[in-house]
């Protein structure tokens, strides 16, 4: 068992995206947010602009327009999206590089990252929820876990390893039997330290534990399929594998059926290409 | 030798033995290596679902996306660089799942028994097989000697099959 204080201080070597963060998110969850109040965070940022217009120019969004400004990528894609590509340009540093112990290569956890959080975004659209940005956010950020823990869980790959074939435990419950403490718990402390709201860190304490949301929450268990497909299709995953539990009575209460799940999978394929691109262009590789 | 990479829902043959043919993160897809030793002809397909009556449209479009087009596709177009059936090596890896994932939701499940149902209609023998469990895979085929290799998540890099 590891000094779990010491794992928590390497928060301190991510790149902070509080203050943008939680100002975002704050606009958005006031239904009457307004651009101008959005385009307020990011104006003195040249950067970040340039970052975001460079996002929503992507294939991936189909506009036959170019977007040159904050106001524009509010009227084509709408106020909610802007944010979430707000969220998405101000996420790549800390996700883009390679994790080792988790065998994932450099950009592997950054295209798990986005593709996971644009399922739930669709998922979240098609079951009319509010505040999809806070669930696209979550499910980006969810593994950031993953970063401080990556060390450690090289270190001790081998017991953790041993811990799910011998016992059947789930690597998520391994992290936490080896080294002290798991990547999901690691990632609710991020959030908590980045002033994000007590839903986020909600959701990305509980994405592989979708079975202690409360019965009307619906945003765990969009977060935790959306986690569940891409780990079908093999995006994002590495030495953990598949090894987590599956909740099948929490995905009924989507009423998301064998067919919707075929072809969310289909349909994601489809868009491959431009997803990759986008994966790219937000990662800072243009 | 060069690494050609066959995507998801993708599908490479190729008889230029300084070709080796790589698929990365088979999770619940399933990846199906054909290898005629005579001709030195290999193919490798990386099918995502089962069956293409999900969707037809996307089906003509990308066949390899589903198993029941994929596969005859896989070896259709190893047949036209010269392999014969009787004489191909065929390797099958992933349908990995969820840890208790049940039923239809089992597409690892359901991807793999859907290739078994085509080969036992066929008579298509399958040579090695490393399927199913909670891991992710990668496998790779040397177009010069046929050698295949698969690396397990679980552990222990590439490892000749």
């Amino acid at each position: 068992m590891r000094d779990v204080e010491r794992i928590i201080e390497g928060i301190d070597t991510l790149r902070p995206i509080a203050y943008v963060g939680d100002k975002v998110m704050k606009i958005v969850s006031n239904p009457d947010c307004s651009f101008a109040e959005l385009a307020d965070v990011i104006k003195y940022d040249q950067a970040m602009t340039a970052n975001l217009l460079r996002i929503c120019n992507s294939t991936y969004f189909g506009l036959r327009k170019k977007i040159a400004s904050i106001k524009q990528a509010v009227a084509y894609l709408g106020i909610e999206r802007v944010a979430c590509l707000l969220m998405m340009g101000n996420s790549a540093d800390n996700l883009k590089n390679a994790q080792e112990g988790y065998d994932l290569n450099e950009g592997e956890l950054w295209r798990y990252s986005v593709s996971s959080a644009l399922i739930a975004q669709d998922l979240a659209e098609k079951k009319h929820l509010s505040n999809i940005p806070l669930l696209f956010t979550a499910a980006l950020l969810k593994d950031i876990g993953k970063v401080i823990l990556n060390t450690y869980v090289q270190e001790s790959f081998l017991d953790i390893i041993k811990t799910v074939q011998n016992r059947g435990l789930t690597f998520i419950e391994a992290e936490k039997e080896v080294i002290g403490i798991d990547h999901a718990e690691l990632g609710a402390k991020v959030a908590e330290r980045w002033n994000f709201s007590p839903a986020m860190v909600n959701i990305i304490r509980n994405h592989h534990n979708p079975d202690k949301a409360p019965s009307d929450d619906l945003s765990i268990p969009i977060v935790y399929l959306a986690d569940c497909i891409c780990m079908i299709m093999g995006i994002g995953v590495g030495s953990d594998g598949l090894a987590y539990r599956y909740y099948q009575d929490v995905v009924d209460r989507l009423h998301f059926s064998e067919i919707d799940l075929q072809k969310t999978i289909a349909n994601f394929r489809e868009k491959l290409r431009a997803v990759e691109e986008l994966v790219d262009v937000s990662r800072g590789d243009w | 030798m060069m690494d050609l990479v066959v995507g998801v829902g993708d599908m490479k043959v190729s008889s230029d033995p300084g070709t080796v043919l790589a698929t990365y993160s088979l999770s619940s897809c399933i990846g199906v290596a054909v290898y005629d030793p005579i001709v030195k002809v290999g193919g490798l397909l990386h099918y995502m679902l089962p069956e293409s009556s999900l969707d037809g449209v996307k089906a003509k479009k990308n066949p390899c996306m589903f198993g029941d087009t994929g596969i005859p596709l896989l070896f259709k177009e190893a047949y036209k660089f010269g392999a014969k059936k009787g004489r191909l090596k065929v390797i099958v890896v992933g349908g990995a799942q969820i840890l208790d994932q049940k039923g239809f939701f089992n597409i690892g499940k359901r991807n793999y028994t859907l290739l078994r149902k085509m080969f036992w209609k066929n008579n298509v023998m399958i040579d090695f097989e490393d399927v199913g469990g909670n891991v992710n895979r990668t496998m790779k085929l040397e177009i010069e000697s046929g050698q295949a290799w698969l690396k397990v998540s679980s552990g222990g890099g590439l490892k000749k099959i």
